[in-house]
């Protein structure tokens, strides 16, 4: 039984809307580390909240297919199962506080009030997350004052402590500078190895420091599923995502001619280094 | 400047931090408080209302927000006395309406002004006492606590909390259309003109968060229990129990005796 | 063309937010404000779109000094364009939103359609021209957003993070905007944290830190000294790092790079 199943679902936002999904196939194991890659428009994010339960909604139904957790319908599932089965953490923290909160520590707890949990039981679970996502020197900040970063680190924590199997991360970092994305990307990739993460993003860099199974999506359809390697030779990867800068110049090289016909790119930024430092070293030698 | 608190971070929203008498007065007991109080304005004679109104400023003064009080006050009332002085005073004809030649004053008139004005500073002061020493955050831990359904707990405190993010966005706007070219300082026809410009954004952003506010709540089970588990709930002390008993039993017998008289 | 000279400000009642800032760019220029965060350059934006007036020193945009000026006759000589298009769109349809900044220029009805049709087409919208605004994708609205600032033809263009939620699509789609405006003309100041984008576009950099200018640098001098780049907090393109361990000149753009590697392999072999 697979923790997310989705079949052959085709979605748009109303009747006379475009079609944003058309014809998802896609199964997600628990434990699996995947990303959803896709561009602008390509479905992503829409696929991003089927996967975690917020669509379907009333007058937002599948125009056909399905999307199954553990077998059965989001529709069937109450929202206190849905809270501690899947969660989700979208670009814009600010926007996922619950808004009731004082401070940090409070968001946190929020949901798990919600829940009915005894309060010796809600604060084991904020211990876990508050180490999990080093918060603890902020726990008495207004969430509002916060970072970005800090702030991002928050709406995590205060999805770890439903204790959900799954966590759907939408370009999570996709507002940040580069210093406040690597420490969060190093953050997430502490988390626990039995949370499932599917991972939806347009950047490379954050898949390929989460994931270990790259689906690739563009106008709704999925044209590639498989290994990080598989989808970084796939053509239209350069064009959508755009490559590491010494992976471009590589292929400039290349497409100039003076690129040995028998070696294949390397795949990886530091693979192609790699080639350049072995090749200037033969020519000085 | 997403996740940045902007430079006038914490403007709106009214709460001024502190740890005075009355901000450590759970927020519930101060909430029947004011119920009771503004009730009993309306059965007071005037005399009574500015001494509401003394009492509510001092408390004000003591619990650190006495330049809020005072900038509130004077943003409010004056434009309001003004306005009741020239339509009480000067423009209703009355009995006792004196002609001074340029303009014509009437003492019945002017106490009538009076009347409503200590009146509605009587109301604004204790509102504003409620609000400047109670964090909505705080209300909705005690709503929560004692039982109340998140619901209506959340239709209580949501509008004193969403009030900052909201004003934020406002100013947002008006900079964003400023900037491509929209005159907000010209005649009162172009300002008129502008409106459609500030208004659709808000309203079409406010209407999307809230879609996004109600699966973000959902997501976290906000409303699947018909109550909430609260840590650290604000101290309720016996007293302030037997106080909220008491002013709630007064609040009706009150009302009921002054219809009677 | 935009002149900044002694400037100061600070919020009401607040410490310094800039210090005695000094700069001036020309047309042609494409000037990348760098920095962390905090560091300033929101503020500073807002000074040069004169939704902020200094409290020290002046600011001039095309002549006229902000002090003195109404906002909405400062955006005819620098146009913006902010991160959330949601904040400005109103119109029911992509030509209608375009439409708003040329229909407030004193321009003749023709040359308005003129001008909207333009912007439309460099940035992609024609198609999408009857639809409304908030039914396209983010990136599509920030070209709505790019193309109502394009339509009024200023001969500043300041962007904030425009290159933040692009696929590459979109950024080679900006970029070559970016350019075409540089080769008519336009003065470019761009707040960005991406340095790749950095290092393909711009021809100045200026970083700020805890309020001042701690450097104003052609993108290759910056990038090269660590002192500069450590003290704006920002990382060198990774193609110039490998540029130098290659012993090559150094390349701040992967079209440079080729270009030295191929220059290098063609030499005859007598490097020592």
């Amino acid at each position: 039984m697979a923790l997310i199943d989705i079949d052959n679902l085709v979605f748009s936002y109303g009747p006379k809307a475009p079609r944003v999904l058309d014809g998802v196939s896609l199964s997600i194991e628990r434990g699996e580390r995947i990303a959803i890659m896709g561009g602008n428009g390509s479905g992503k994010t829409t696929l991003a909240q089927w996967i975690a339960g917020w669509l379907p909604r009333p007058g937002m139904e599948a125009t056909t297919g399905h999307v199954h957790a553990k077998d059965r319908p989001w529709q069937d599932w109450t929202a206190l199962e849905r809270a501690q089965t899947v969660q989700f953490v979208g670009q814009i923290p600010m926007q996922q506080f619950s808004g009731f909160a004082f401070t940090v520590f409070d968001e946190m707890v929020f949901g798990p009030g919600n829940l009915g949990l005894e309060p010796d039981e809600i604060r084991r679970r904020a211990e876990t997350v508050i180490d999990l996502c080093n918060m603890r020197h902020l726990l008495d900040r207004d969430p509002f004052t916060l970072s970005g970063g800090e702030q991002q680190r928050l709406s995590i924590a205060s999805a770890l402590i439903m204790q959900p199997e799954a966590l759907v991360l939408d370009e999570p970092t996709g507002n940040f500078d580069p210093e406040s994305r690597d420490a969060l990307l190093g953050q997430i990739s502490l988390l626990p190895r039995d949370l499932t993460i599917i991972l939806c993003d347009m950047a490379l860099k954050p898949a390929l420091a989460i994931a270990e199974r790259f689906v690739l999506l563009d106008e709704g359809r999925i044209i590639a599923d498989g290994a990080p390697d598989e989808i970084l030779d796939h053509p239209l990867t350069a064009e959508i995502f755009g490559l590491p800068a010494v992976m471009e110049a590589a292929g400039l090289i290349r497409d100039a001619g003076h690129w040995p016909t028998s070696a294949k790119l390397p795949m990886t930024p530091s693979a192609v280094v790699e080639h350049f430092v072995r090749r200037a070293h033969d020519a000085q030698g | 400047m997403i996740g940045q608190p902007g430079p006038h971070a914490g403007k709106s929203l009214l709460y001024v931090p502190g740890d005075s008498f009355i901000h450590r007065l759970n927020p519930l007991t101060k909430l029947v408080g004011l119920l009771w109080l503004a009730a009993t304005t309306f059965m007071l004679p005037p005399e009574g209302m500015a001494a509401i109104f003394v009492a509510a400023l001092a408390f004000g003064v003591i619990a650190g927000a006495g330049r809020a009080f005072v900038r509130r006050l004077l943003f409010t009332l004056l434009p309001f006395a003004i306005a009741l002085f020239v339509i009480h005073g000067l423009l209703i004809e009355r009995a006792d309406t004196i002609d001074y030649g340029l303009f014509s004053l009437s003492a019945d008139g002017l106490g009538y002004m009076g009347r409503i004005l200590v009146r509605v500073a009587a109301l604004l002061t204790v509102s504003m006492l409620f609000v400047t020493t109670t964090h909505p955050a705080i209300l909705l831990k005690a709503l929560d606590s004692h039982g109340v359904p998140p619901g209506i707990a959340y239709l209580i405190s949501s509008p004193l909390l969403l009030l900052e993010p909201f004003s934020t966005r406002a100013r947002a706007i008006r900079d964003a259309q400023q900037a491509r070219g929209l005159d907000l300082n010209g005649s009162w026809r172009a300002r008129a003109k502008a409106f459609p410009a500030l208004l659709i954004p808000l309203v079409t952003l406010a209407l999307s968060d809230l879609d996004h506010r109600a699966s973000v709540l959902d997501g976290r089970a906000f409303r699947a229990r018909p109550f909430r588990v609260v840590l650290d709930a604000p101290e309720d002390r016996p007293y302030e129990r037997w106080l909220r008993r008491t002013l709630l039993v007064a609040l009706p017998l009150q009302i009921g005796l002054a219809a009677w008289l | 063309m935009l002149k900044v000279e002694g400037v100061g400000f600070h919020y009401v009642a607040g410490t310094e937010v800039l210090r005695d800032l000094s700069f001036s760019a020309s047309a042609g220029d494409i000037v990348a404000l760098v920095g962390r965060n905090g560091a300033g350059k929101s503020t500073l934006l807002r000074l040069l779109n004169g939704l902020l007036k200094p409290t020290r020193g002046t600011v001039t945009i095309d002549g006229n000094v902000t002090a003195e000026t109404p906002v909405h006759l400062i955006s005819r000589s620098i146009g913006t364009v902010f991160q959330s298009p949601e904040q400005q769109i109103f119109n029911a349809t992509v030509r209608d939103e375009v439409m708003f900044g040329p229909r407030n220029l004193p321009i003749t009805a023709e040359e308005r359609e003129t001008r909207v049709r333009e912007a439309l087409e460099r940035t992609r919208l024609t198609d999408q021209s009857a639809v409304h605004p908030l039914d396209l994708d983010q990136a599509k609205r920030r070209f709505v957003a790019l193309a109502s600032v394009l339509a009024t033809r200023p001969p500043a263009l300041l962007l904030d993070e425009p290159q933040r939620g692009l696929d590459a699509r979109g950024r080679l789609l900006l970029e070559r905007i970016v350019l075409e405006e540089q080769a008519k003309g336009c003065c470019v100041v761009i707040v960005c944290h991406d340095m790749e984008f950095v290092a393909r576009l711009a021809t100045r950099v200026i970083a700020l830190s805890d309020g001042e200018i701690s450097a104003d640098r052609p993108p290759a001098e910056f990038f090269l000294d660590a002192k500069l780049t450590a003290g704006a907090s920002v990382e060198a393109p990774d193609i110039l790092r490998v540029s130098q361990q290659l012993g090559l000149p150094p390349c701040l753009t992967p079209a440079a790079f080729a270009e030295a590697w191929v220059a290098r392999s063609s030499e005859p072999a007598n490097r020592t």
